[in-house]
């Protein structure tokens, strides 16, 4: 096994097997991961601080199976920082924080290329900072209809003083986010009125909308997931790479360039290198689903 | 914040008060598994049966009694407990300096860490390095979760240790257990000391591992990877509308993005 060293911030990181190819069908390697991830850390890990971290680890690449890890490796160097949640009456999990860019590139020398969040942080579990609509497209549906979807979204929000922001998902679908930022909706409210939203959509969108999870009414459709405003889901982070046969990354767009692109809107997926340009000319796209406070209204 | 605490508050006695957090120092090894539905693989909800009829029992229908004898029971509600519960309290009152030497294992119930909290830092580690240096351990008192513990309280490696103790009414006695007195020679005495002699070694637990776990979690990993895992249907979909102002505002809000 081949490994080296980093030092950042004081702290010895090895990192080993750099050259592996972890996206063998396209040429993606633990290195080019390494360095997408800590060139996009600074827009990234504002998103990630203090949230109860799951990732999705690829030890031998894309193509040979991968496992969801909620525990956090009891292997963690001594600096990886923790957090103990437990949902229900279940028993409470130290999760690894990534609250910095050592702890970022311990897990991506991990190979957990997907980093999935909660909604809430992890000292306030109950409360999450943002709502999500996660847009799934069915069998026979695919991103033009999830774009469509998405900007009657926005419209409807808009309509109710809410505003909204989009992300692609890295994989078929888009993930728009209300910021709330208040600590005061519970993940009750969220699913309140997420559901009644994706409910008044399939009512009035029935051939385009389904906000039903049996795969028998999907097929065709956008699946508005509701339910993923839950304490004890987690979303894919806004800049995780996919682990899909090629690399792409969940990554903010603005609205504009979903109605530009309406028509042939597989044009949406962002590959890392473009994600790092982007990010660096614009910013980051998603900074206001940190800070601005909305209130979900008429709950 | 490095590790969320479970508890929060004071180590106290004479005049000295540290605050701390308390946060746990163990997770278990255990692999848990979900239970599952065989014909769609949906998780399975508990709930209380009736073992008269069968039927299922709200919540709301279910109270507390102590067995007297068979049949018979005395009925308790949660006032009544909450009335004869230790006060919530904020402190982890020493009682005693001991010995921990002169404590038998078997006393050891679960332990966690105290973390110094903000302010506290510089008595804290005032503690650390006094208790080891005397290598005594508190005995102390506090309340977790409605119950009272005692507790040990321990430093080792410049850090706190606080582990609950059993009481002393919880320990089975050994008493008809050991055998009798049997005279020993001393051949055999000479030879089991040659035996545990030659058997000697440091303590290091990283020698052992919990080999069951390992093997189960590797066997998960295998058949994740030979083949997709089953998927569970979507939560209960109860039908049902949203609070009717919200539903209002929604139909009000679709008029005019249709309309466009």
């Amino acid at each position: 096994m081949s490994r080296t060293f980093v030092d950042i911030s004081g702290k010895r990181l090895p990192l080993s097997n750099l050259e592996k190819d972890l996206y063998p069908s396209h040429g993606f390697t633990k290195a080019q991961i390494l360095e997408y991830y800590s060139r996009i850390a600074p827009f990234m890990l504002p998103h990630l601080k203090d949230r109860a971290m799951t990732f999705t680890r690829y030890p031998e690449g894309v193509e040979q199976g991968s496992f969801f890890e909620k525990r956090c490796p009891s292997h963690r160097p001594s600096w990886v920082r923790t957090a103990m949640v437990g949902h229900g009456d279940s028993e409470p999990l130290a999760y690894c924080l990534v609250n910095d860019l050592e702890t970022l590139l311990w897990a991506e020398n991990l190979a957990a290329l997907e980093l999935h969040a909660p909604l809430a942080r992890a000292g306030t579990p109950e409360t999450p900072d943002s709502l999500v609509f996660d847009l799934d497209p069915g069998d026979g549906a695919g991103m033009a209809e999830a774009v469509r979807v998405a900007l009657i979204l926005r419209d409807l929000l808009s309509n109710m003083a809410l505003e909204s922001w989009v992300k692609s998902s890295g994989k078929k679908g888009l993930h728009v986010f209300i910021p709330l930022n208040r600590a005061e909706a519970t993940f009750e409210d969220t699913k309140r009125f997420s559901k009644a939203v994706a409910e008044s959509m399939q009512k009035h969108y029935p051939d385009l909308v389904t906000a039903k999870m049996a795969k028998q009414y999907r097929t065709a459709k956008i699946f508005i997931n509701w339910s993923q405003n839950d304490a004890t889901k987690t979303m894919i982070s806004v800049y995780s790479l996919r682990g899909r046969a090629q690399p792409f990354v969940s990554f903010p767009l603005p609205w504009q360039e979903l109605e530009r692109l309406a028509g042939q809107a597989e044009n949406l997926q962002v590959t890392p290198e473009e994600a790092v340009r982007r990010a660096e000319s614009t910013g980051d796209l998603f900074h206001e689903v940190l800070v601005k406070e909305q209130k979900l209204p008429h709950l | 914040m490095a590790v969320q605490g479970i508890w929060s508050g004071t180590i106290s006695f004479s005049l000295v008060a540290i605050p701390v957090r308390l946060v746990t120092a163990i997770e278990p090894g255990r692999v848990s598994f979900h239970l599952l539905h065989n014909k769609d693989y949906s998780r399975l909800a508990r709930k209380m049966v009736s073992p008269v009829d069968g039927s299922i029992v709200s919540p709301d229908e279910i109270v507390r009694g102590f067995e007297l004898a068979p049949d018979q029971y005395v009925l308790m509600t949660d006032e009544e407990l909450e009335s004869v519960s230790p006060e919530r309290s904020r402190t982890i009152e020493v009682l005693e300096f001991i010995d921990l030497k002169e404590v038998d294992p078997i006393y050891f119930d679960h332990p966690y860490y105290l973390v110094p909290a903000k302010g506290g830092e510089k008595a804290y580690q005032l503690l650390v390095e006094v208790m080891s240096r005397t290598n005594k351990a508190g005995l102390a008192k506090f309340v977790l979760a409605e119950r009272e513990y005692l507790v040990a309280i321990i430093s080792r490696e410049g850090a706190l240790e606080l582990v609950t103790l059993h009481y002393h009414d919880e320990i089975l006695s050994h008493e008809g257990l050991s055998p009798g007195k049997d005279t020993l020679s001393a051949e055999e005495k000479d030879r089991m000391t040659t035996n545990i002699k030659s058997m000697i070694e440091d303590f290091d637990p990283t020698k052992y591992s919990n080999e069951r776990r390992t093997r189960i979690m590797d066997l998960v990993m295998q058949k994740a990877k030979e083949r997709a895992p089953v998927e569970a249907p979507g939560m209960a979909e109860e039908p049902g509308d949203g609070p009717p102002d919200l539903v209002a505002a929604l139909e009000e809000s679709m008029r005019k993005v249709r309309s466009r």
